[in-house]
């Protein structure tokens, strides 16, 4: 048993009650011996207390004994649940510890967030402020269009300095950027406004007039801005001023022009002047031979027998220069072994597309007729290109003199028959007189001031070694039409498949 | 006898340029370039050159630089053609005698090469006695050739012999038999046989 604080008066009071408890039993002994001597009488009283004394403290130790053994269980119990309350508090620790760890986590994540959210506002705002910059820096007009708003929603301020219009006048007026618009271009870029709407897809090119009067070329592209749902919602553009790049490119294909006419012209001097040379040669030697011929006769005294060999040189020399003559003809209608199928809407298209800066130059409107999915023709393409090159500036020469807004040229392309493609080059020129209509096709023809009047006897020549035909009508209201055949290509008899033909044409 | 030299490559020029030229009386050979005219001996041989200026291979006018490179003074006709007036003009600065047009004028053509044909006769003469001179003064001995160099610079037989160091008589001597060598008849006569050679 452990001795505490409770233990020592408990022992403390045992003592004092056993002290006592002695004392009164010695007495009663010291009594009861005496009393035997002295008064044998009241011995039995004294026994009695003696008895008594002593079965009091019988009791009483059997009080204590069941007392200390109370308070051992007690005492076990106490520690048992003592144990058991270390164990609650210990667990209970473990599990503030726990919790306090895991709030910790769930703080720092916290914090962590709150750091990202921060960051992520400073970027937005940067990107923000980035994209002011930009859209407001850059020199070309950033435009954005709301769909449902049916406006314009935001353009950058460089739109002033291109248009000369301010910024604020599309919420006044909302078309004010279209009536800048060149009046020869305002209807095909409202049309392709509308179009965008529709497609969310914008590239087009036209021209402006700034109020003080300055012509200025756009490239105006627009893309499709998207919602969550996929939905086009707003479409976002950038409208570039091209006018510097404009006028160079009109400027390069200007001197292309002029280049392929020098060219042209300085080959054709050059084939004249090989002409000349080639021919002197057989001329030279039949004047030789004929000078030698009449000195000979001359002399008085020649056998005729000895001209013989003289004039047969002469015969030979005049033969060999209708060979360069004939040879010179082959050159001019070549051969035609660079035959290959083609699409002939396709080579329209190209030859349009480098055509296309002088009829805008000679404010010449442009219809293409032309018939889709036509079969293939086999032809020489370059050919067939310089022939429709050929015919379309022959028209924009033709209309040059015309008034303007009646200058209408139209490109058509049909199916003659089953066999045959037919291309029609129509224009609204002064047409033809009848006598010019007559010599149309004869070399050195012509009614053009500066014309060699080989175009037309050349292109027929083309054509008709493609195995077609070239010829004019007159126009019922005005000008002239000019129609070329070309056969159409039956792969079936050739022996050759088109993907062959392509590699028998590229270098290998 | 004096030749025209006819170098075309065309065959039916040769054949009746050389009909032509034969019926008029002169000797003509023909190349069918300039090539077979060098490889042959007529570059040494009397006569003139009737070149076509434009041939394949060996130009006209390289044949022409070639012949100045090779000392060669015949003289060249150049037949030109149609729009070769610049490589005639070029050819005449460069030293050729003329040039004639293709298809040419016979009588104009016969004159002009008549005219070569003399230029060469004479320049061969010319030639000819300059190489006469020449072997007659080189059998000069040395003090004759010092003692001629006075004599043709006009110095008197007294100061001539001061200058040598010898007698008058002496230097008389040696007078007599230069004159003797290079058969002058007089000193003009000496002094132009020293111009003929000295141009060389």
């Amino acid at each position: 048993m452990k001795l505490d604080n409770r233990t020592y008066p408990a022992l403390f009071s045992l003592l004092y009650i056993v002290t006592g408890w002695l004392w009164l039993l010695i007495d009663n002994l010291v009594l009861t011996v005496w009393m035997g001597g002295a008064a044998p009488a009241l011995l039995p009283t004294v026994l009695k207390n003696t008895v008594v004394i002593i079965a009091s403290g019988g009791l009483f130790y059997g009080l204590l004994r069941v007392h200390i053994h109370m308070t051992c269980r007690t005492r076990q119990q106490q520690e048992e649940i003592e144990e058991q309350l270390c164990c609650a508090r210990d667990d209970l620790e473990t599990r503030v510890q726990e919790r306090t760890t895991e709030l910790l986590k769930m703080n720092s994540t916290l914090t962590q967030q709150m750091a990202s959210r921060v960051q992520m506002e400073i970027a937005l705002r940067d990107s923000e402020e980035r994209f002011r910059q930009l859209a407001e820096h850059i020199r070309e007009v950033f435009w954005v269009y709301g769909i449902v708003e049916e406006r314009v929603l935001y353009v950058s301020p460089a739109y002033e300095e291109i248009w000369g219009r301010a910024v604020q006048s599309f919420d006044e007026r909302p078309l004010d950027w279209l009536e800048a618009v060149h009046p020869d271009d305002r209807l095909r870029i409202q049309e392709a406004h509308v179009d965008k709407h529709r497609l969310g897809h914008l590239d087009v090119e036209y021209r402006i007039v700034r109020p003080d009067g300055a012509i200025r070329w756009i490239w105006d592209r627009g893309f499709p801005v998207r919602d969550q749902t996929d939905h086009v919602y707003r479409i976002a553009g950038l409208a570039e001023d091209i006018t510097a790049r404009k006028l160079a490119e009109d400027q390069l294909r200007r001197q292309q022009v002029d280049l392929a006419r020098m060219s042209r012209l300085s080959l054709a001097v050059e084939l004249a002047s090989n002409l000349a040379h080639e021919l002197n040669q057989p001329l030279a030697a039949i004047v030789a031979y004929a000078q030698a011929c009449l000195t000979l006769l001359r002399q008085g005294h020649t056998d005729p027998r000895e001209l013989v060999g003289t004039f047969e040189g002469v015969v030979n020399q005049g033969l060999r220069a209708s060979e360069i003559i004939r040879h010179l003809r082959q050159l001019v209608q070549r051969q035609v072994a660079m035959q290959t199928p083609l699409d002939i809407n396709a080579l329209l298209h190209a030859v349009i597309h480098y055509a296309q800066l002088e009829l805008r130059q000679a404010r010449i409107d442009l219809h293409l007729e032309l018939t889709e999915s036509l079969p293939k023709t086999l032809a020489d393409d370059l050919q067939i290109q310089l022939v429709v090159l050929y015919l379309i500036r022959n028209a924009v020469d033709a209309m040059c003199q015309m008034p303007e807004g009646s200058r209408q040229l139209i490109v058509r392309t049909a199916l003659a028959s089953a066999d045959w493609i037919l291309v029609t080059v129509h224009d609204t020129g002064h047409g033809l007189s009848p006598e010019a209509a007559e010599r149309l096709f004869q070399p050195f023809f012509t009614t053009k001031p500066g014309g060699m009047g080989l175009g037309l006897p050349v292109s027929r020549s083309i054509i008709e070694a493609q195995g077609g035909q070239l010829w004019a009508t007159p126009n019922p209201d005005s000008g002239v039409s000019f129609h070329f055949t070309l056969p159409v290509y039956a792969p079936a008899h050739s022996p050759y498949s088109d993907h062959e033909l392509d590699a028998h044409r590229l270098p290998h | 006898m004096p030749t025209v030299f006819l170098i075309d490559d065309d065959p039916a020029i040769r054949d009746a340029v050389g009909l032509l030229l034969r019926a008029n009386g002169l000797a003509v050979e023909t190349f069918a370039s300039a090539v077979d005219f060098l490889e042959s001996d007529a570059v040494q041989r009397p006569g003139c050159l009737l070149l076509d200026v434009r041939m394949p291979g060996m130009s006209g006018l390289d044949l022409q630089k070639r012949l100045q490179e090779m000392d060669c003074r015949m003289p060249i006709i150049f037949i030109t053609g149609h729009g070769d007036v610049p490589m005639a003009i070029r050819a005449m600065k460069a030293g050729a005698f003329d040039f004639v047009e293709k298809p040419f004028q016979a009588q104009a053509l016969l004159d002009r090469l008549h005219e070569a044909l003399a230029l060469d006769a004479q320049e061969r003469r010319r030639q000819a006695r300059r190489n006469d001179v020449a072997a007659r003064l080189a059998l000069l001995s040395p003090r004759e050739q010092e003692v001629m160099e006075r004599v043709a610079a006009g110095q008197y037989n007294k100061v001539i012999a001061a200058d040598l160091g010898i007698s008058i008589s002496t230097v008389e001597i040696h007078r007599k038999r230069v004159m003797e060598k290079l058969q002058a008849t007089s000193l003009s006569d000496l002094i132009q046989m020293l111009a003929l050679v000295g141009g060389e």
